[in-house]
């Protein structure tokens, strides 16, 4: 078992790669009650595309389906549910799908062991029928429709739209009610067998645990199976010019949302170091320009183009990175040529080495305030896996980042021609 | 986690939460005072003009850089309805003085500024200033205007109103749009001083610290100093305060707006004033539709497939309990059908001793849960505090213990459906 160890917010994790080839990650919190358990698979909704494990073959599958099958994983041949089993122990259940993985989960305070039992078994134990399929294509429809009624999801998808031609990023992560009709029981029993297997899954604990007793507990329960080699993923080709330069969309809003894109190269092949580092250097930037102390946000906010301040993000996977600014503003076409205004000012002036240390104290005290809640943690070491990153990597890198790191991805990304623009603007 | 309660002046008390178990401190200070039609839009505003400047700090900027010299600390205001009371709120998370890179002391710093935001504003001539004052009454109408657009809640705030036309509890938290134009810098600052003179005032400190440290930061701040003794005005509410009278006939409601898919609200009364009915009603309503086991859960989106998002709340504040759907609109008679006769079953009893078991775990563990959550933690004390309620965790766990299915079976026949509200296209 590998430990690793960071002394800045004085935690530790327990890795362990099982023979199975499933990995097992402990992060001991021994001031706590709650204890989290995610069980994750790296599946999400881009993974449509792939052949099989020993097949020939292209298997092509409906978008959506990776979301339907983490809705039916929780059924049971006996007919129970386990989220309902889950719910009676007391404990609090729960799962979702993301771009690139599916995750199972539970916290619970009491009966612990009773509720590990029954989370590996439901994820171990697929059982699918043409009835309860067509029972839950009814709910994922209801679902799809909830979505359809938020402007902050439909800004947010249009703008992926914007930036990519034929990634599966630009789909929505439920499909659509046309997609999942053409789910059957036995594509999901192929999805499953191909990406449920322990070597493309991991689970992460965090809580008053005694990393090697939990280990031995969890082989105890893992089934026996085949080694699987690896699954080959098929993406489209995705041409690096973005897709449309603005997306507009009318919706029932009292004021107009909107994101601000920038499509990046996806650097499938980067070490993890340079990517920790990309991203830290990233954030700064984007704080350093529009962030709450910026001259930009200042500027916005009394002129009332800016509500609030604009949430910042970066996200990347395999096969795809992009920077969204998102907001809310009766103007987002100003806000955008602002944007851009500053963008140039600070390529040709650079940053200030006042600012610059001053946000990336910022982003340290962003990156110790992780660490308070085992669900957080937990969540997150398991998204930073499938993105190849041991999640303490950020707070080891923090010092190596530099203020010509910052400026470098300042003229490296922000590119006019890779930015979108995707707006909700009310009915009139 | 332990709450030490210190009235350092009549009407102002100080929270001490202690624990080891976060990597931040968290300041809070609550003013609260009873909500009313006149004043509700004023308050709302005054926590937004106070964020953009103190006498130390000239403009937003200068408050905000600040804070990221304390490693990114995080100062949010704003204004919550709690029962019939309306809350101003100022909040500083900051990370703990162990987890810094360098010796520094943030907590007090962290103290500092929370009160000179509060109790030091930027002033101009005897009031506000007018620019601030200008620039946040756009923004605060801009807010109240953007309630239409999520649809979830706008539904559910929609029910509350159409259930307190008259009354506190129906008014929106953030006020009215035809009162801004009456809000001027002068009379907004008349209304705050006001406002910090006589309101109830509740400071929270969460997190590794001692107190007496805490306490002397506090009494010595200048601000502080400066707050007079007061006999607090605010409304108490809970269960024994909030009694109701049988609907004459249920009040049913349909909005047509832009959505895909209809929003269900039902409003429910619950007539029962016993102190500590609160126990008995919170397992009705996990059975009826708080978690995955519920009836509501089990039939309308389990067996019939009708909705994704369906559940119940309590709201002990009000005594009321609100069921919320997101349906097919074609599909209102049937949902509402099947939620009928879930609530039919709870009056007959239908419901097992292993769900009662069922309910009484997972209200439970979520109570332990709030331990574990820093700034849940803090409201719910300041929950208990504005219901003059105080008891510890392991009391609620003991008293949830205590309640038997017969009482669940009595709330259930004393819990009557008020309003039905319907947001469709």
């Amino acid at each position: 078992m590998q430990i690793v160890e960071n002394l800045s917010v004085k935690e530790k994790v327990y890795i362990d790669k099982l023979e199975n080839g499933l990995t097992v990650m402990v992060i001991p919190k021994k001031e706590t009650q709650k204890k989290y358990v995610i069980w994750g698979t790296n599946y999400g909704s881009v993974d449509n595309e792939f052949i099989v494990p020993g097949e020939k073959e292209i298997t092509k599958v409906p978008n959506g389906i990776a979301h339907f099958l983490e809705h039916k994983m929780f059924e049971q041949p006996d007919g129970t549910n386990s989220l309902d089993t889950l719910t009676a122990l007391g404990v609090n259940a729960n799962a979702y799908t993301t771009n690139d993985h599916t995750a199972y989960l539970f916290e619970c305070t009491d009966n612990f062991y009773e509720a590990l039992d029954e989370l590996m078994d439901y994820v171990q134990h697929p059982y699918f029928t043409d009835e309860n399929v067509q029972k839950e294509q009814g709910i994922i429809g209801q679902e799809i429709m909830m979505y359809d009624d938020y402007p902050s999801w439909k800004v947010y998808l249009n703008a992926l739209q914007a930036m990519y031609k034929k990634n599966p990023i630009r789909i929505d992560i439920t499909g659509t009610i046309d997609t999942i009709s053409k789910i059957n029981k036995e594509l999901l029993y192929k999805c499953y067998s191909t990406f449920y297997h322990p070597s493309n899954m991991v689970m992460v604990l965090c809580g008053d645990f005694e990393p090697e007793k939990i280990v031995q507990e969890i082989k105890k329960r893992l089934l026996k199976k085949e080694s699987q080699s690896e699954i080959k993923r098929i993406y489209p080709t995705e041409p690096e010019e973005i897709n449309q330069k603005v997306i507009t969309e009318n919706m029932e809003v009292s004021i107009p949302l909107f994101v601000i894109g920038y499509k990046m190269p996806e650097e499938a092949e980067q070490t993890e170091e340079r990517k920790i580092i990309k991203h830290i250097a990233i954030e700064i930037l984007l704080n350093i320009l529009i962030g709450k102390s910026s001259e930009l946000y200042q500027k916005l906010y009394e002129k009332g183009l800016l509500l609030s301040e604009p949430d910042l993000s970066f996200d990347f996977s395999k096969s795809y990175a992009y920077i969204m600014i998102t907001g809310q503003s009766n103007n987002p076409e100003e806000v955008e040529k602002e944007w851009k205004k500053q963008v140039e000012k600070y390529k040709t002036n650079g940053i200030s080495e006042e600012e610059f240390q001053r946000v990336k104290k910022t982003i340290y005290g962003n990156y110790v305030k992780e660490y308070n809640d085992v669900g957080d943690i937990a969540r997150m070491f398991l998204a930073d896996y499938f993105k190849g990153i041991n999640s303490f990597g950020y707070l080891e890198q923090y010092e190596a980042v530099s203020k010509d790191c910052v400026e470098d991805v300042l003229k490296q990304y922000l590119l006019e021609e890779k930015e979108v623009l995707s707006i909700v603007k009310p009915k009139v | 986690m332990e709450q030490k309660i210190e009235e350092l002046k009549s009407g102002i008390k100080v929270h001490y939460v202690k624990t080891k178990q976060f990597k931040t401190n968290i300041g809070a200070i609550f003013i609260t005072t009873p909500l009313k039609k006149e004043t509700v839009t004023q308050n709302a505003l005054i926590p937004a003009v106070l964020r953009r400047g103190t006498q130390k700090h000239a403009n937003q900027e200068e408050i905000s850089k600040e804070l990221e010299n304390m490693y990114g600390a995080s100062f949010d205001v704003g204004v919550e309805k709690m029962g019939d009371n309306q809350i101003i709120k100022l909040y500083i998370e900051t990370i703990n003085d162990n987890f810094l890179p360098e010796k520094e002391n943030i907590l007090q710093k962290s103290i500092q500024i929370l009160f000179e935001v509060a109790f030091l504003p930027m002033i101009e001539n005897g009031a506000f200033k007018e620019e601030y004052v200008n620039g946040e009454k756009q923004n605060l109408k801009q807010i109240i205007e953007s309630k239409i657009d999520n649809k979830d809640q706008y539904a559910l705030n929609r029910c509350i109103e159409i259930m307190y036309p008259e009354e506190p509890y129906g008014i929106y938290k953030y006020g009215y749009v035809e009162e801004l134009d009456k809000i001027d810098a002068n009379n907004l600052y008349e209304q705050y001083s006001k406002l910090i003179q006589t309101s109830k005032i509740d400071i929270f400190i969460s997190g590794d610290f001692e107190i007496a440290e805490v306490r002397e930061i506090i009494s010595q701040n200048e601000q502080f100093k400066n707050l007079q003794e007061r006999t607090a005005e605010y409304i108490v509410n809970n269960e024994q305060t909030a009694i109701k009278q049988k609907a004459q006939k249920v009040n049913i409601q349909e909005e047509k707006r832009d959505v895909t898919q209809g929003k269900l609200v039902i409003g429910m009364d619950v007539l029962e004033n016993k102190a500590d009915s609160r126990f008995a009603i919170s397992i009705y309503n996990t059975i009826l539709g708080d978690s995955a086991n519920s009836k509501l859960f089990q039939n309308v989106r389990e067996k019939a497939n009708l909705a994704y998002s369906t559940r119940s709340s309590y709201i002990r504040q009000k005594n009321n309990v609100f069921i919320r759907c997101g349906i097919d609109i074609p599909n209102y008679e049937k949902a509402l059908q099947i939620i009928k006769e879930q609530l039919e079953d709870m009056k007959q009893g239908k419901f097992s001793e292993e769900e009662l078991q069922s309910a009484k775990k997972y209200i439970i563990s979520s109570i332990k849960t709030v331990q574990e959550e820093q700034d849940a933690s803090v409201i719910y004390y300041l929950g208990q505090e504005l219901s003059g309620y105080n008891i510890s965790f392991e009391e609620y766990e003991e008293k949830i213990q205590k309640v038997n299915k017969a009482q669940v079976e009595e709330i259930a026949n004393k819990t009557i459906m008020n309003s039905i509200y319907f947001l469709r296209n």
